[in-house]
């Protein structure tokens, strides 16, 4: 009973979401530019072709009655054909989607537990070398643009050691129907560098958080209770200090990870890794409206989703959640 | 502080450098399948031969595919498919076509074949697919009079159909019907006629393909051919370095002397396409366009003498030496000098700030003029480093031009709604008489000309020294009458030629030499392996 009125919620947040997201979304890739000069060899294309295919992509229509095509076809179950590609939108985002998937989540699953417990050690000591030290590295590591350090793992990792590829996918084995590069050593090899450059600033903000957590647990009554019975340091730190600073740190991992599934736009295209926010940024260069609008739908999908995902964690993790709702 | 005992530092060091050799045993085992890899800047958008004709398609699919005829690195004609062709009268071709071809699944090419090429492009495939179409537009008919020989009624004259053929790759008739876009893009393997047989390919992302051992033309170099599409060129560079790949194409130029350092090698040509600033001579006045203080003003552009000024103010040495670092060579017409149809007479002068200064004013405008020069950003090399350096030489006549840059897309969608009076652009074509024709001809819808004549630029003298020079068959006498219409349009500035840019590809040790072709395609089969 609780569990569906809270899906039905979710849902209610989720339509007016993905109603505004799609309008903006349609209307801001249509002020851009006119795809037709990306479709058609504006050098070599006369004024007739031009006006064709105007006329079969749709534009010579009224934005309003291209937009409520769009909202039909979706509703329908489809997202049109890529301009560019010639092939089913919604396709070339399933396609890149394991790509993406692997990439965001071999770099969390580096960066949450280092993150989190470099963060907890610093915070339980509190001022010292080590404390200073994670603290200045944190801040370099937040303010270094993520294109300059992926550049950076590139002339060391890759240029100047030639220990990992300096970009691609390797090679791929087939499960559920979609390439991954995790199962194969040379896949594997290949995700080093880009996950590290998505994990590190990753690193940097879960430490960051899990330390200021820590800091503030350690000096409540709780803690000092427990210190008092007997508890050894690493009992506290793991079994009351950890599931007390956690729901910050799953909030965070949780956005971070949207973030990385839309928006790993910069690593993926100096990786050359063809993941989606490669696509989505790649479409928009193109103006290739319906693989932006479909990408952009499935963003939204996966932040809504990652969002209630999280919202369940709390009540996993935190009591008082489950008691308050 | 402690870091970690150093047994775990030395376990990690083994475990990186026993990993590193796992990698380069994996390559050592490509190269003695002898695989060629290859990074491109090309996106390979589908796998119909006549869906958009770009050259990322072309570049790739010619691997597969091929033409009736070919053009060679200085633009000659070659035989292809066809082995040898001739006009039976003002409006009759015939071409004569290789024997013993087979397409990949075996069966054998014939003059049907053809046929179904040009019905599918002239009959079946709608738009958005397109930019074959015109070279078909002037084929009334096409039949087979034996399996090796195709006749092709025009028209009126069109001497330019053999070139035509050059860029419409021939695909084999199916049993039944045409085939669409969707179904060869769903992965149904494209079969031609090409030395590499299609393997498999992901869009936007790699192309695998093999020998095609029963190729006419003998044995192709390469078991395996490697296409990634890398679009960073930072990333191709670094590909290319770290030996990743053998073969990195459209390397900035910056990049070369750090290439060349880490033992890569360099081949570069001339661009067989022109970039330009084109004016738009046609309306009363023009958007941005104001005298110096800030009012509108007529169309200076209409007067030759101010056309003429700024093209005498253009400094082509700093586009050509420090924008383009010395891969570029200073343009005067539409080809680099050499190419069919060029002329020798036009060379690129220096600048002579003086004389265009006292051209400027006996034009009416001593004190110069305010402008906004407008152009694309990431198109073209140099192209809106480009908008500030001539920004900057006219300057000094006086003329004060706003450089504005904007994405190619939305560049384009500006000028087609006239949104400015002088912009930089490019072109490329397969002679120098299809710029001249898109480029310069007077716009005529009917007949085809002037596509790409924004500026409504009309010349009634060069039109008809320009038809004359198309109705001549392709050879001395039809240069030389393109060079002669080309002297005669430029004396009247009605653009300013700026560079032919360079191609540029890096390659790697096992590569002996690689073959640039001024097009600017990518091919496995412009590499010469190295001798082991």
């Amino acid at each position: 009973m609780g569990l569906i009125s809270v899906a039905l919620g979710r849902l209610s947040q989720a339509l007016p979401l993905l109603i505004a997201m799609s309008l903006i979304g349609f209307i801001g890739i249509h002020s851009v530019g006119n795809p037709v000069f990306n479709v058609v060899n504006i050098e070599t294309a006369t004024p007739e072709d031009i006006r064709q295919a105007t006329i079969a992509l749709g534009l010579d229509q009224p934005i309003w009655r291209q937009y409520l095509l769009f909202v039909g076809n979706v509703i329908r179950g489809n997202f049109g054909t890529s301009y560019i590609y010639h092939l089913p939108a919604f396709e070339l985002v399933i396609a890149r989607l394991p790509a993406t998937l692997e990439l965001a989540s071999v770099a969390m699953l580096i960066a949450a537990p280092l993150g989190t417990g470099l963060g907890l050690v610093a915070g339980r000591r509190n001022g010292t070398l080590f404390d200073r030290t994670v603290l200045k590295a944190s801040v370099s590591a937040l303010s270094i643009p993520s294109f300059w350090l992926a550049m950076m793992l590139i002339l060391v990792g890759a240029i100047l050691t030639g220990w990992f590829p300096s970009g691609g996918r390797g090679s791929t084995a087939s499960f559920l129907g979609q390439e991954w590069s995790v199962f194969t050593g040379n896949g594997l090899w290949h995700l080093v560098l880009p996950a590290l450059a998505l994990a590190i600033p990753n690193i940097a903000l879960i430490a960051r958080l899990s330390r200021s957590g820590t800091i503030e647990v350690e000096s409540l009554d709780y803690t000092r209770f427990c210190r008092a019975k007997g508890l050894s340091p690493e009992r506290i730190l793991f079994r009351h200090t950890l599931p007390n600073i956690s729901v910050p740190i799953v909030t965070i991992i949780g956005l971070q990870f949207g973030g990385m599934l839309a928006f790993a736009v910069v690593v993926e295209s100096i990786f050359s890794w063809p993941g989606v926010g490669k696509l989505l940024i790649d479409s928009i260069q193109l103006l290739d409206r319906p693989v932006v609008m479909a990408t952009l739908t499935f963003i939204s999908v996966a932040f809504v989703a990652l969002n209630a995902l999280v919202d369940l964690l709390y009540a996993v993790l935190d009591p008082r959640v489950r008691l308050s709702s | 502080m402690k870091l970690g005992n150093p047994f775990r530092a030395c376990l990690l060091s083994t475990f990186l450098i026993s990993a590193s050799f796992w990698g380069a045993a994996d390559s050592a085992q490509a190269q003695e399948r002898g695989e060629l890899r290859i990074a491109t800047s090309y996106k390979l958008m589908t796998l119909d031969p006549q869906y958009a004709n770009l050259n990322e398609n072309t570049s790739l699919l010619s691997h597969i595919y091929e033409r009736l005829v070919y053009q060679d690195e200085n633009l000659e004609l070659k035989p292809g498919l066809a082995t040898s062709w001739r006009p039976l009268s003002d409006a009759q071709w015939e071409f004569k076509l290789r024997d013993n071809v087979r397409f990949h699944d075996g069966s054998a090419f014939t003059a049907d074949d053809v046929v179904y090429t040009i019905e599918r492009i002239r009959d079946f495939l709608k738009p958005p697919s397109g930019g074959f179409r015109s070279y078909v537009s002037g084929i009334k008919s096409v039949s087979a009079s034996d399996p090796l020989t195709v006749v092709i009624e025009t028209n009126g004259a069109v001497p330019n159909l053999p070139l035509f053929f050059s860029s419409i790759f021939v695909m084999n008739r199916p049993s039944e019907g045409f085939e669409t876009t969707e179904d060869l893009n769903a992965g149904r393997s494209p079969v031609g006629t090409g030395p590499y047989r299609f393997e498999s390919w992901s869009s936007g992302e790699n192309l695998e393909l093999a020998r095609n051992d029963a190729y006419w033309g003998g044995k192709p170099a390469w078991s395996k051919v490697a296409f990634r599409v890398i679009e960073s060129p930072a990333a191709r560079v670094a590909a290319l370095s770290t030996g990743e790949v053998d073969v990195a194409d459209a390397i900035p130029a910056r990049d070369v002397a750090s290439l060349k350092e880490r033992g890569a090698r360099i081949a570069s040509v001339g661009a067989a396409r022109v970039n330009f600033v084109q004016f738009d001579v046609s309306r009363e006045t023009l958007p941005g366009v104001t005298d110096k203080s800030g009012q509108p003003i007529g169309n200076p552009f209409k007067d030759r003498l101010v056309r003429r000024a700024l093209a005498m103010a253009t400094d082509r040495g700093i586009l050509v030496d420090k924008i383009l670092a010395g891969y570029g060579t200073a343009a005067a017409q539409v080809f680099p000098n050499g190419l069919p149809g060029t002329s020798a007479n036009l060379v690129p002068g220096t600048p002579n700030y003086d004389e265009a200064k006292s051209l400027l004013s006996k034009a009416g405008f001593p004190d110069g003029f305010n402008l906004v020069l407008a152009g694309p950003a990431g198109r073209y090399p140099g192209d809106a480093e480009s908008l500030q350096a001539v920004a900057q030489s006219w300057a000094r006549i006086g003329v004060n031009a706003q450089p504005s840059a904007a994405p190619f897309s939305v560049f384009n969608t500006k000028r087609a709604a006239g949104d400015y009076a002088v912009w930089y652009g490019g072109t490329s074509g397969e002679a120098a008489d299809i710029i001249l024709h898109t480029l310069l001809a007077s716009p005529n819808p009917e007949r085809g000309t002037g596509a790409l004549n924004f500026g409504k630029y009309r010349n009634e003298g060069f039109d008809a020294m320009l038809a004359k020079a198309e109705s001549i068959e392709v050879g001395p006498d039809r240069n030389q009458a393109l060079a002669q219409a080309t002297e005669l349009v430029m004396a009247d500035q009605p653009i300013i030629p700026l560079y032919h840019f360079h191609h540029i590809v890096g390659y790697g040790p096992r590569i002996g030499s690689y073959v640039m072709h001024p097009r600017g395609w990518t091919t496995a089969m412009q590499t010469l392996a190295a001798m082991e």
